[in-house]
């Protein structure tokens, strides 16, 4: 037993060891924004800022999708239903109940709490690829729904979403502004990455990384992998919904392609070429996608071929993503520079 | 009362066996290899694709009715061997095949879109004419579509069930291993029973061009139906998805006499999720289990 206090700080160390390369990545991608909005900013564009919000927008999407597939094992291809649900409430509120930012968010955080316990308990009960064609159907079918009910703009969506002011107390920030807006989103998609990575450190989070590991042996121990599971579904659901309310601040508009599977695969593919169980892998795979997109779509509009053609490279020989590439390598780091330091 | 339902009902029938022929293929390559092909429904475009490029070549549609089956064949067999043979032996197979399928439909509904245009294509029909059934008249095309659709599906069952290469293919699915060592070569019976579902997925594309359009996203708009007769069926059954498919259209049929027909898929999706609650495994039995 002499060795298990001496185990037990090596286990810490490792422990402190990942989060400290976690934390490094994600600090270095907001540095990188906040240097983007700097350089922008001086030169006074707005094309730029509102595509880099666009992106953080949807590395949220990419992140409520990591939630599940990385930490929990189910990979979910109708993520984009909750993050249209999210868009359209945020979307309604603003137009017609209160053009406040707050009102907005709160309204859909309450919304998406709802819808995501319906459509969890519906899919949960799905295992394996069955939750995947289930994530799916559900999806489909509200976009089929959204694209048929005319009360809510139907095909065309909702249209002349009023700009409004985001009210911090002391100060506010026009979502007309570019570079005010945008950081605006940097700041929300940052506080949702946070709670979700401190979300993984709990217990609930081991709880869910171990249901991703061996489900019976989960229930074996006493916990119960439905609650993880249904849990992990809530949270996301809420996640992608929040990152869906800023969209009709973004663009004034919503219409039901970002309830289309398209979205959903979308999010998808940044998360397995930025790195599948990494979270901070969302951020810089929403990026990418988005700059390889906006690259390709200058020269071609088939830009599709390409972008499909390197997820599927990046599924065969590059499956842990760039953060996924990046994170052991930064722990190396760490350990060296601690192992030199004192 | 036969005036109204009666037309309804049979082309409830021409869209059910189609939805069949691309379910069979979907179940059968799930109950083998465990894969959910999400590039099915590209492969289905793929069929109609080829055959309006055959039929602009001056071919006749009954050629491209015994050809184009055997060209998605070859290119099922190569798909497998390149993408699904590669991931197969990871422990996420399941995530990683279904995302190779994905990125592959990606690539081809861009790639229709680049050789065809995105607009449609609507191939004449091949059998011109209609008669009349119990005082229903009804186009000749659809009755043959039913006919030839059920003798495809019929000759699926006795291949697999009756022929000593479907009791290798029941038998690779029922237990891979004990296969191999009996000598079941089950690498080459994995990419055949790949290539035969694409194949069939492609012979139900040419069958519906006449019917239906053709065009880039016409894999993707018929592929849910398919996932739910699948799901609703059982996944990896033959009758269950021969019995889900039948039942499921002619809902959807029927209903568009009193419905929106905007709102038939919404339904039959409603129904596969309740079914799903009550019965989750599915109406059959997987392949190879009994």
């Amino acid at each position: 037993m002499a060795e298990a206090p001496a185990l037990r700080a090596a286990v810490d160390a490792g422990e402190r060891t990942a989060i400290g390369a976690h934390r490094l990545l994600a600090g270095t991608f907001m540095l990188l924004a906040l240097a983007f909005a700097a350089s922008a900013g001086a030169t006074g564009d707005t094309f730029f800022f509102r595509l880099a919000t666009e992106a953080l927008i949807f590395a949220g999407l990419a992140m409520s999708v990591d939630l599940l597939l990385g930490y929990t094992g189910l990979l979910s291809l109708g993520q984009a239903l909750f993050f249209g649900f999210g868009a359209y409430v945020s979307g309604l509120v603003l137009k017609h109940v209160a053009p406040s930012f707050w009102a907005a968010v709160g309204i859909t955080l309450l919304a998406s709490l709802a819808a995501g316990l319906v459509a969890g308990i519906i899919s949960i009960r799905a295992r394996g690829v069955y939750f995947a064609l289930i994530t799916f159907g559900l999806a489909q079918v509200a976009f089929k729904v959204v694209f048929n009910t005319r009360e809510i703009g139907g095909s065309d969506g909702i249209i002349g979403i009023p700009q409004i002011k985001v009210e911090f107390g002391l100060f506010s920030v026009d979502t007309q502004s570019p570079a005010g807006f945008f950081l605006v989103t940097l700041a929300f998609i940052m506080l949702l990455y946070a709670v979700c990575a401190y979300l993984t450190q709990t217990p609930f989070g081991r709880t869910l990384m171990a249901v991703r590991t061996n489900e019976s042996r989960v229930a074996f121990l006493g916990y119960s992998p439905w609650r993880a599971k249904l849990a992990a579904f809530v949270a996301a659901a809420v996640v992608a919904a929040l990152s869906g309310s800023l969209y009709p601040m973004l663009r004034g508009l919503v219409s039901p392609e970002l309830l289309a599977f398209q979205t959903s695969g979308n999010a998808v593919i940044m998360m397995i070429i930025g790195g599948v169980g990494t979270l901070a892998g969302a951020l810089y795979g929403s990026v990418l996608l988005t700059v390889l997109k906006s690259v390709f779509g200058t020269f071609t509009e088939h830009h599709l071929i390409i972008i499909g053609g390197l997820f599927m490279l990046s599924v065969i020989f590059f499956p842990k993503g760039l953060a996924g590439y990046a994170l052991p390598r930064l722990e190396r780091w760490l350990e060296r520079r601690a192992a030199a330091g004192p | 009362m036969q005036f109204v339902y009666g037309p309804q009902v049979v082309n409830g029938l021409a869209i059910g066996v189609a939805v069949i022929l691309m379910a069979l293929g979907l179940t059968i390559i799930f109950g083998l290899l465990d894969v959910i092909n999400m590039a099915h429904g590209e492969f289905y475009a793929l069929g109609a694709y080829l055959a309006v490029t055959l039929v602009a070549k001056g071919a006749s549609f009954w050629l491209c009715l015994a050809l184009v089956p055997v060209v998605m064949a070859a290119i099922g067999y190569f798909a497998e061997r390149a993408l699904i043979q590669r991931v197969f032996h990871s422990r996420d197979r399941h995530i990683l095949t279904l995302l190779l399928t994905f990125g592959l439909a990606i690539i081809a509904e861009d790639a229709f879109k680049l050789a065809y245009g995105p607009n449609p294509y609507k191939p004449e029909s091949p059998i011109a004419g209609a008669s009349e059934v119990l005082g229903i008249t009804l186009p000749n095309y659809r009755l043959f579509l039913i006919v030839a659709g059920a003798a495809i599906i019929v000759a699926v069952w006795l291949v697999v069930y009756r022929t000593s290469l479907g009791a290798m293919v029941r038998a690779a699915a029922f237990d891979r291993h004990m296969a191999s060592s009996l000598g079941v070569p089950v690498e080459k019976v994995y990419a055949g029973t790949f290539a035969f579902g694409v194949a069939l997925a492609g012979l139900s594309g040419v069958l519906l061009a006449p019917i239906y359009s053709v065009f880039p996203t016409m894999g993707k708009d018929f592929i849910l139906m398919a996932f739910s007769v699948v799901i609703v069926g059982g996944m990896g059954s033959i009758k269950g998805a021969v019995i889900a498919g039948l039942v499921l259209t002619q809902i959807q049929s029927i209903s568009s006499l009193y419905i929106s027909p905007v709102w038939g898929e919404p339904l039959v999706f409603g129904i596969m999720v309740l079914f799903l609650l009550v019965r989750p495994q599915g109406l059959a039995g997987r392949l190879g289990h009994g």
